[in-house]
């Protein structure tokens, strides 16, 4: 997968305006990967299970809100209903695969979401073709000071900032939130306390594939679509969350922002290939401090 | 109010609770004692729904709980406070008292807290402190305080006083008595004389997940003639 490319910027004429550019770069590729990695981080908190099909619900986002683009015309129209029909579709579907599962081994788990991953994407290539489904994007671009940037790209920022603050209050003030960080600390007690647990996790799954299902069709005009695209999303995606603190939607969402900075600012002085070592190095590095405080890795 | 019967619970190849039965009448305060092991916390799970392998028929005011998850059957009325991991710890004091409050009948939360801090003043003080980081004396209260502030038709509380300093002892009991003078129904395993003798008007006895008698306070004269008595009748 290919994050949104760089803004050429051709009235970008000094360090300032580069750093400005490089900024809002790293706010896109930040935005895009959070919408991702707080679906998953939202699985690890509620459910402590790795879901390999993650991606795969990005790839759906995506076709999704090209088929219904096709229908309706319009963009935004097609990206919510999108992300409505992939989240109750891949809720569901999550929720009868992994319930059966939920007190037998992790590893079973792991397994079948895997296979999920393998169905899903060998489906997508049966039934919606292996074709790239290409999309211009819906807004040109505007003028911000000295420098033009894509609109649509900042849309994408406002759209992703959005659902992470949302989804912050959400967890913190309302009922259902609150319910799930009571079930994500003690499953046991929550149920004893009359909490809907099943509930509870049938909403955690919806909501999660939703949210990758929203990162598929916002970043369609910016990425485009295949029946593998979820594949390499998914993998920065993990590695972000596992950074962030497992469980850990704001950690997942403050890492995201950070590595579409590092990633962004970084390209001024290093060749992207070199950075990309460099940050996933740190990551690594990051993941056996943690895990030998906090025994993280013992949890995955 | 409940009624149980020939209830059994299997944990892995163990049968830990070998067909209990037994009954509390409403506003009646009730004990489970004997020694460690022999299926008390055991028989309070599987009331409320958190032992997976049961068997029995258990009904509150006459409607059937068994096969009904844990989360249905605290919205009938069961409420549990378990001996330990009561507290969610990553959540405040005044939130942990709020999840159940959330799904209360009356729908009354500000009520629910109150009733709570009535009880253990010094929780209002440390409302908005992470519970996992109250001292354990705390942790118990809060659990104890959330469990009867949400006014369950039952309440079972597993070993509200294991472990505790006397002061806090002392509130716990208060506690649980100012909730049966108010007609709450109580089912409790503790080993402590002093609080079963003030609480309840009777005893049942456990051993080897069989029940082996029904006692009152007034049967014992000692601590140290209850721990006989239990230890005896075990040997039987």
């Amino acid at each position: 997968m290919t994050w949104p490319r760089p803004c050429s910027g051709r009235r970008v004429t000094d360090l300032a305006n580069q750093i400005l550019l490089q900024l809002l770069n790293g706010l896109v590729v930040g935005s895009s990967l959070a919408l991702v990695a707080a679906g998953l981080a939202l699985l690890f908190g509620v459910l402590h299970l790795i879901n390999f099909a993650q991606g795969d619900f990005f790839m759906l986002g995506g076709y999704a809100a090209w088929y219904v683009l096709g229908a309706t015309h319009n963009y935004f129209l097609s990206v919510v209903v999108g992300t409505l029909i992939v989240g109750v579709f891949g809720g569901l579907l999550l929720t009868a695969i992994i319930w059966p599962l939920l007190r037998k081994s992790q590893v079973l788990i792991l397994l079948a979401t895997l296979g999920l991953s393998l169905i899903l994407e060998q489906a997508a290539t049966y039934f919606l073709g292996g074709d790239t489904k290409i999309v211009e994007p819906p807004l040109g671009p505007i003028s911000l000071g000295p420098i033009l940037y894509p609109a649509y790209d900042l849309i994408v920022v406002a759209a992703g900032m959005s659902v992470l603050v949302i989804g912050y209050f959400a967890l913190q003030y309302t009922t259902y939130g609150i319910w799930l960080r009571a079930v994500a600390q003690n499953r046991m007690m929550a149920a004893a306390l009359g909490v809907p647990v099943p509930r509870v996790y049938i909403l955690a799954l919806a909501v999660s594939s939703g949210l990758s299902a929203l990162a598929g069709g916002l970043l369609l005009p910016l990425n485009s679509v295949n029946p593998t695209v979820g594949g390499s999303i998914i993998l920065t995606a993990f590695i972000i969350v596992v950074a962030g603190g497992l469980g850990n939607f704001r950690g997942a969402a403050i890492v995201s922002i950070l590595v579409g900075e590092v990633q962004a600012l970084g390209s001024l002085v290093v060749k992207p290939s070199v950075l990309q070592v460099v940050l996933f190095g740190l990551v690594i590095l990051l993941l056996i401090v943690r895990s030998r405080r906090q025994h993280l890795l013992v949890r995955l | 109010m409940l009624d149980v019967e020939d209830l059994h619970a299997f944990y892995g190849p163990s049968h830990v609770v070998q067909g209990v039965s037994f009954s509390i009448t409403r506003g009646e305060a009730v004990a489970l004692v004997g020694r460690n092991g022999v299926g008390k916390t055991s028989t309070l799970k599987s009331l409320i729904g958190l032992e997976t392998r049961t068997r029995g028929t258990i009904k509150l005011e006459g409607t059937p709980l068994t096969g009904m998850a844990a989360h249905v059957r605290a919205s009938r009325g069961l409420g549990y406070v378990p001996e330990e991991r009561a507290v969610f710890p990553q959540m405040t004091v005044e939130e942990n008292i709020r999840i159940g409050a959330l799904l209360h009948r009356t729908g009354d939360q500000r009520g629910v807290l109150d009733r709570a801090y009535s009880l253990f003043p010094i929780l209002r003080e440390r409302r908005l402190q992470m519970a996992g980081t109250l001292s354990g004396g705390q942790q118990k209260m809060l659990g104890l305080a959330r469990g009867i502030a949400l006014q369950p038709k039952l309440l079972m509380v597993d070993e509200p006083t294991e472990g505790l300093m006397p002061a806090n002892v002392e509130l716990i009991t208060n506690a649980l008595l100012t909730a049966i003078k108010e007609g709450m129904t109580v089912l409790v395993v503790d080993s402590s004389f002093d609080l079963l003798r003030q609480l309840c008007s009777r005893m049942y006895a456990m051993d080897r997940g069989l029940l082996i008698g029904t006692y009152r306070p007034g049967d014992f004269a000692s601590p140290d003639d209850l721990a006989a008595t239990m230890l005896g009748e075990a040997r039987h």
